[in-house]
């Protein structure tokens, strides 16, 4: 504490030092007053900022571009408007001074990372989205990933409100079915597919790679890449900043379920002999089971990061705290980051650079699958838990087994630690060349503990005994895994102008190893003491499911890139990866991308022509990328060992080799084109960008199905047989505008159309998936059809009574449909209605998702606002398809438009059983739009801080995910889910929403 | 400071060039992590050993013996009802007892991959039997007992399908597209391969009890009495009796009958001295060394009023047929027989005791397939009971003996042959003897032993209209040039693109 307090004494000393230096300058210098003009063209730009540098000292221009300032007469004076080049004037005596401004082009000069390098926006020729740490920061929520929602033209990010959850990403479509689908993350030039270890405030920006330009990372690289890069310290003063906020979060949206009335209502239909009111186990009010699991869980974020340095060096630490108690009781994370990240030029030509992190993860893990499906089933008739702490006995009653109890009784937490960075030399012989070799690592170890607390169906844990939820025995079972993923880069880049003739070469050489492994063990019968929660101290006897597994990969690969611009007009980017992948017999392969640009603004005929326009590029790009993502050594015939059989009395173990496998496997290859344009006009104030794009995977994985005299346990084998196309286009439109006095507004919107298709299987088999409890699998992707494309039965209305039934073809035995239930179009027409008669009912794939902003800045108060959507996407509602008892509790929605004999509907059934196929009755829109921030803040003028020395104070106020308008009536119209079975709303954790309150302060 | 400068610079560039330049390939190549390569396998000293008891352990699988096959073989035979309730399993099971199977009956794809699944662990094993450091005769005595499971294998097949296609060897991943090695071979071809096959097992096995071999596995009687009856069913009546006679008179191992029937299927009488081979199970942590499902598919199933904890399924029940073919005072009908009395609880051997006729589905269940949860070992797994399916025992070896007498004129052995199971069974020895009485003999000495079906279409081949008959008597109507055989699974004869031909009739 002494050390810390030292060390901020020091800090605020040295800050009194430079601000003892200003006065001092400002002591010999006299103050004159300045005028002037400012214009472009010869015409005065109106609301100008004018400030004397080094002081707060400010004007504005009036209507006509005049202005007036105090100033000393030795000092410079800063004349600053959006969307144009600053320019700084020395006074040197002057009193009149004018200045003429020009357009900036802003975003265009801006770098670009685009992966074993930099670019600036203007010469890039592949279609790059961009998106700034501060934007990112914005958002209360976990993951940097999460934080892009909305944010950037062709991302889609789907996530959940489950703490610790990773969304999943779909960067222009879903390119597979059964290779991963997310795209490939680069943090600091460390490779890896899950960034919540990455404190979202260190971030300095994000680039996503969307079309071929990503081929750089070569056979990873078919999902798109996401590239992160962290902060690091300037030279100058030690800054020190805190960046926190504190608040709660909140189901978004709840789903209403019946009552009491509405439930014994329903029974009376669907079990008639039930008597639920009368049951021993029942009480007299309603249980509303989401008040009783769900909360409001507190959130807090606090950052705080020192930064600074000299010529020689700089630095950059922080340290980073998330405390996210989940919207479920027994849900709860906290997350601990730490950053180092220093530069040192160890000669004028040598430097090295080092970026490290490290993050602790502890979460109180909750079961969803099960136990929260049984939150929406159980009855609301029977108790959650009374005052004196028993549990009301749902299973006794007939209903799920009470999921408040099977919450309690579960103890789960995940530890996970992680070690992230890399170490770069940096040498530069002569100015055009520069050497770079660097050495990242990845480095985590974590664990799982699960203890399951014993309880019986006695009176120590219910109101009434009975039923069949218990467990007998206690159960510890754990999991302790660790991976370690090096990657040595080694590249070389050639930098040089000739005339008009830029030209920058890269070649370089990537090595990449990766090793897991994860051992588990199981025991039953261990003391409730968490102290106690070892394996030895559970039954020997009883040795569960003990085992480990491991995984290794290596990759070896090789890269090179040309980039090359004449006269900034014309613009040529090629690069090609040679990638070795140890998860295919054939190892290597060729990744190459060729990228062309034109800017058009800089011909004559367009700058003479169309003066309204700042800039117009016109770029296209064709590359090759892979998909590697899946199991390593997937082509390697094994042989299954331990495969008993018994002699006698005696055991043996056997092995057998049965596993077809396709040894020949590859990657999948994606070929993607791209054409878009990019323009900046009115003095830089819109600006847009368009694109289309086309991406065709070939060598898709599908399964093939193989003749049973083979032999091969499940009759096919995995190869690369499909194809995949994803066609769209994105617009991305941003205005940016100053008006009248200190107003500054900006105004963004993107928007991505997307047509996801499967051409073709050739012999592969379509994929069954989305498990629906009885009534199975309900998506189907087929040749033609999008990737998990609902499959299921048409309902075309509700038979309103038995003449119509006799008229018509039901599902099932006829005997047992009556008046109130579904009707199902006869597709082909043989007066039978079973599995021949589903349709593709459409998927959860959007046609188009969307995000816009706005931001206005007046005074110091600064107010932004965004909000995504979707449209186009359907939506299964699976917790509504998902009855297994009768006494499964049911919407209240439901409960007041169902058919009932007194009551006609002609759309909703009078009873939905386990009987109950899959159809179209279940599928509903999932469009949907989101507020999904709002921020206002409000900063405190800097001439009231300067007597506190500090240097910037930010107080905020944030929503997120305030309001979503949808038309589905579930939880959340967000269901993250792999690419097969998106779209089906079963165990959904809820959105959630959030409030916080805010503070930026900087010294 | 300047010397360290200038060694991270050469350094950097040292390693810039070297790595740009360098690539290894031997970096590249990962072993698969925790799953042992067939690579690996082929070296292992143990291999030969441990892939041929891969092979016994498919004797397990669902489908080649659990309840798929019960349905191919007394479901769809005259001894067995479906059984259960009248929906469970209608247009499966019940199309196997109905005779009105088709193509697409999900049963049939399932019971011929299970066999195809055995037959291609047997043809790894023969693959790498020969790589063995083994002794000689070891690498023997395996490729005998692989090749006597391959022949099993194939002679069901032969006899649920006629002639199927052979693979006696491995083909390599990129012929697997190949339409010809799914090319069906004749009948003949297809007995020459089993006959092949257990001629080889027969000279190279041990004789049961053998100090070289071990409880369970294929021994020469085994394939002597195989091969016996696949001669019974080539009609080849010399060979058949030649080898049941050696049985019978202790030439090949020392065998004889056990004193009470009742004992055969129960775990007192597993490996008995009347057993020729059976598939062997036991009682591990895993609770999986049993069949799938054997027993509890056919176990007594609570119906009615219920209110018991039930012991199975309620499948493959004994048809009236059957158990009109007891004559009074058989004690194999008790033995093979689980009657639900209508007044009151029938209690089994066990003592466990099944509730009155209301409380239970089915008046009729499988004794020898019964399990005793209680007096008998087990793990608690309803699902892999420990009951050894008998495949070969005496009984039946006695059984083809006289039936090939009989057929070559030798009454007296016939006679004799009959008269020592009738004893057993507690009945009067016969005085004379036909074909009638062997074959009346042969379905209830081996009732519900799985061979009812194949042994009616054989018969017809012997006495033609006897399977009309037969079925007709059991409520069903048995088509000729049709139900000979079952049909081959629709889905292989499309994966084939119609290589594979369908049989007569379907």
């Amino acid at each position: 504490m002494i050390k810390l307090f030292s060390f901020f004494s020091l800090l605020s000393s040295k800050i009194i030092l430079v601000i003892l230096f200003f006065y001092c300058g400002s002591v010999w210098a006299n103050d004159i007053k300045v005028a002037g003009t400012v214009s472009e063209n010869g015409i005065g730009i109106p609301g100008v900022t004018i400030k004397v540098k080094g002081t707060n000292t400010g004007a504005l221009t009036d209507a006509d571009g005049k202005y007036n300032i105090t100033a000393p007469d030795n000092g410079t004076l800063i004349f600053s408007f959006i969307g144009y080049d600053t320019v700084e004037e020395a006074i040197g005596n002057r009193t009149t001074i004018n200045v003429s401004l020009t357009a900036a082009s802003r975003t265009l000069d801006e770098v670009v990372v685009v992966g074993y390098g930099s670019q600036r926006k203007r010469d890039l020729t592949g279609s790059i989205g961009k998106v700034k740490g501060e934007e990112l920061f914005k958002q209360p929520v976990q993951t940097p990933t999460q934080a892009l929602q909305g944010k950037v033209a062709g991302v889609q990010i789907i996530a959940s409100g489950q703490p610790n959850s990773q969304p999943q990403v779909r960067i222009r479509g879903i390119g597979s079915a059964l290779a991963g689908v997310n795209p490939l993350y680069v943090v600091d030039g460390v490779l890896t597919d899950d960034i919540r270890n990455i404190n979202t405030n260190d971030i300095i920006s994000v680039e996503v790679l969307k079309d071929a330009s990503a081929s750089i990372y070569g056979v990873r690289a078919a999902n798109g890449v996401i590239l992160i890069s962290t902060k690091k310290g300037k030279a100058g003063d030690v800054k020190v900043s805190y960046d926190g906020m504190t608040g709660y979060r909140q189901a978004a949206n709840l789903v209403q379920m019946a009552d009491r009335t509405q439930y014994i209502d329903y029974m009376k239909e669907i079990a008639p002999t039930v008597n639920v009111a009368g049951s021993a186990h029942a009480f007299e009010g309603t249980t509303d089971w989401y008040s009783a699991v769900l909360r409001k869980g507190q959130q807090q974020n606090h950052n705080i990061s020192v930064s600074g340095g000299s010529e020689r060096s700089t630095f950059y630490i922080s340290g980073g705290f998330i405390v996210d108690n989940g919207i479920v009781t027994t849900n709860d994370f906290k997350r601990l980051t730490f950053r180092f990240n220093n530069d040192y030029s160890i000669s004028k030509r040598l430097k090295l650079t080092t970026q490290l992190s490290y993050t602790r993860g502890n979460e109180k893990g909750v079961e969803l699958g099960d136990t929260y499906r049984s939150v929406y089933r159980a009855s609301p008739v029977v108790m959650a838990k009374n005052d004196a702490g028993k549990y009301g006995n749902t299973s006794a009653f007939g209903n799920v087994g009470n999921p408040l109890l099977s919450m309690d009784m579960r103890n789960e937490r995940n530890q996970s630690n992680r070690f992230q960075g890399n170490v770069a030399l940096e040498y530069s012989p002569i100015e055009w060349l520069k050497l770079k070799t660097a050495f990242s690592a990845d480095n985590g170890y974590g664990n799982n503990r699960v203890y399951l607390t014993p309880f019986q169906t006695d009176l120590n844990t219910y109101i009434t005994s009975g039923g069949n939820q218990r467990r007998l025995t206690s159960q510890l079972n754990l999991t302790d895994n660790r991976f370690l993923r090096w990657i040595a880069d080694n590249t070389v880049t050639f930098a040089k102008s000739f005339g008009k003739h830029d030209v920058t070469v890269l070649a370089g050489s990537v090595t990449e190893k990766f090793t897991a492994n994860q051992i588990t063990g199981s025991r039953i019968n261990v003391p409730v003491n968490p102290d106690l929660w070892y394996l030895g101290l559970g039954n020997p006897d009883s040795q569960l499911a003990n085992g480990s597994t491991g995984d290794l990969q290596t990759r070896q690969s090789f890269v090179g890139r040309v980039n090359y611009n004449f006269d900034g007009k014309y613009l040529l980017t090629a690069s090609l990866r040679r990638d070795g992948s140890s998860k295919f017999i054939q190892r290597w392969g060729n990744f190459s991308t060729i990228g062309l640009g034109w800017v058009l603004s800089e011909e004559s005929f367009i700058k003479n022509n169309l003066t309204f326009l700042d800039f117009l590029k016109l770029r296209g790009s064709w590359g090759k990328v892979g998909n590697d993502n899946i199991e390593s050594a997937a082509y390697i015939l094994t042989a299954g060992v331990n495969i008993p059989y018994y002699f006698g009395t005696t055991i043996a173990y056997g092995s057998v080799i049965q596993d077809i496998k396709d040894q020949n496997l590859r990657w999948e290859a994606s070929e993607q084109s791209n054409i878009g344009f990019e323009f900046a006009a009115l003095h830089n104030r819109f600006s847009g960008e368009i694109d289309y794009y086309n991406k065709k995977v070939n060598d898709a994985l599908a399964y093939k199905i193989i003749p049973a005299i083979f032999g091969d346990p499940d009759n096919q084998f995995l190869t690369n047989v499909a194809s995949f196309v994803n066609k769209g286009v994105e617009v991305s439109l941003n205005w940016k505008d100053k008006i009248a006095q200190g107003l500054t507004y900006n105004l963004g919107g993107n928007i991505s159309f997307n047509k996801n298709q499967l051409l073709g299987l050739n012999g592969g088999q379509a994929l069954l998936a989305g498990s629906v409890g009885q009534q199975g699998l309900i998506t189907r992707t087929d040749n033609g059809r999008e990737v998990g494309s609902f499959y299921v039965l048409n309902a075309i209305g509700v038979f309103q009574n038995q003449a119509e039934i006799d008229a018509s073809p039901v599902f099932g035995t006829r005997v047992n449909v009556k008046p109130g239930d579904l009707k199902y179009q006869d597709i082909d027409a043989n007066n039978v209605i079973d599995a021949n008669d589903k349709i593709y009912a459409g998927s959860y794939q959007p046609k188009a998702y969307y995000g816009f902003n706005l931001g206005l800045d007046f005074k110091g108060f600064d107010f932004s606002t965004d909000f995504y959507g979707s449209y186009g996407g359907k939506i299964y509602n699976g917790k509504r398809a998902f009855r297994f008892e009768n006494t499964d509790n049911i919407e209240a929605a439901y409960a007041d438009a169902r058919w009932k004999a007194d009551r006609p509907s002609t759309t909703d059934p009078r009873i939905i059983n386990s009987a109950t196929p899959a159809s179209t009755y279940f599928i509903e829109s999932g469009d949907f739009i989101r507020l999904n921030n709002l921020t206002l803040g409000y900063s405190v003028p800097k001439a009231w801080l300067n007597k506190i020395n500090i240097e910037r104070l930010r107080l905020y106020l944030v929503g997120q995910n305030l309001f979503t308008k949808s038309k589905f009536s579930g939880f959340s119209p967000e269901l993250p889910a792999g690419p097969l079975e998106s779209g089906i709303e079963l165990n959904t954790y809820p959105t959630t929403r959030t409030v916080a309150l805010g503070l930026s302060l900087g010294f | 400071m300047k010397n360290i400068a200038s060694f991270l610079q050469k350094m950097t560039l040292s390693l810039a060039i070297v790595s740009v330049l360098g690539a290894c390939d031997d970096f590249l190549n990962t072993p698969p992590q925790g799953q042992i390569s067939v690579d690996a396998i082929k070296n292992d000293p143990n291999a030969a050993e441990t892939l041929v008891t891969g092979v016994y352990n498919n004797l397990w699988d669902a489908n080649m013996h659990g309840f798929s096959y019960v349905g191919l073989t007394n479901i769809a035979s005259d001894d067995a009802d479906k059984g259960s309730t009248a929906a469970d399993g209608a247009t499966t099971y019940g199309q196997m007892d109905n005779l009105t199977a088709d193509p697409s009956n999900g049963l049939l794809n399932s019971v011929w991959s299970a066999y195809y699944r055995t037959i291609a662990r047997a043809n790894q094993a023969l693959d790498k039997i020969p790589l063995s450091p083994a002794p000689q005769a070891t690498r023997n005595r395996l490729a005998g007992e692989v090749r006597f499971l391959r022949a099993y294998c194939y002679f069901n097949l032969v006899r649920f399908w006629g002639g199927v296609t052979l693979l006696s060897n491995l083909p390599s991943v990129d012929e697997l597209g190949n339409p010809t090695l799914q090319k069906r071979s004749t009948k003949e071809e297809t007995y020459a391969l089993i006959i092949s096959d257990l001629e080889y097992a027969k000279n190279t096995l041990p004789i049961k009890g053998d100090a070289s071999t071990a409880v369970g596995r294929a021994t020469k009687g085994a394939a002597m009495g195989l091969l016996s009856k696949v001669f019974l069913y080539q009609k080849n009546y010399q060979r058949a009796f030649a080898l049941a006679d050696s049985i019978v008179k202790n030439q090949a191992g020392s065998y004889s009958l056990l004193p009470a029937y009742e004992n055969i299927w129960r775990a007192a009488g597993a490996n008995g001295n009347e057993s020729l081979f059976e598939v062997q199970t036991g009682t591990n942590l895993s609770c999986n060394a049993a069949i799938s499902q054997y027993t509890v598919c056919q176990g007594p199933r609570a119906g009615g009023l219920r209110g018991w904890t039930d012991l199975g399924f309620g499948f493959g029940g004994p048809s009236a047929t059957l158990l009109a073919e007891y004559e009074t005072g058989d004690v194999r009908r008790n033995a093979t027989v689980i009657s639900i009395s209508s007044t009151s609880g029938t209690v089994l051997w066990d003592g466990f005791r099944v509730p009155r006729r209301d409380s239970v589905e089915n008046s009729f269940y499988n004794y020898k397939a019964y399990h005793s949860r209680t007096a008998e070992p087990n793990c608690g797994v309803n699902d892999r009971l420990p009951k050894n399916l008998r495949i070969l025992r005496l009984a039946d070896v006695i059984l083809i003996r006289a039936e090939a007498a009989f057929a070559l004129g030798n009454t007296t052995t016939a006679l004799i042959d009959i008269n020592a199971l009738r004893k057993r069974a507690g009945l009067k020895d016969l005085t004379t003897i036909d074909r009638e009485k062997i074959w009346k003999e042969r379905r209830v000495e081996l009732a519900l032993e799985h061979d009812r079906y194949f042994d009616i279409i054989r018969q017809e081949d012997v006495q033609a209209g006897r399977a009309v008959d037969a079925f007709k008597a059991h409520g069903k109507t048995f088509v000729k040039n049709k139900h000979e055989l079952f049909p081959i699974p629709a889905v292989q004869i499309q994966l084939s693109g119609g290589t594979l031909t369908q049989n007569p009739g379907y």
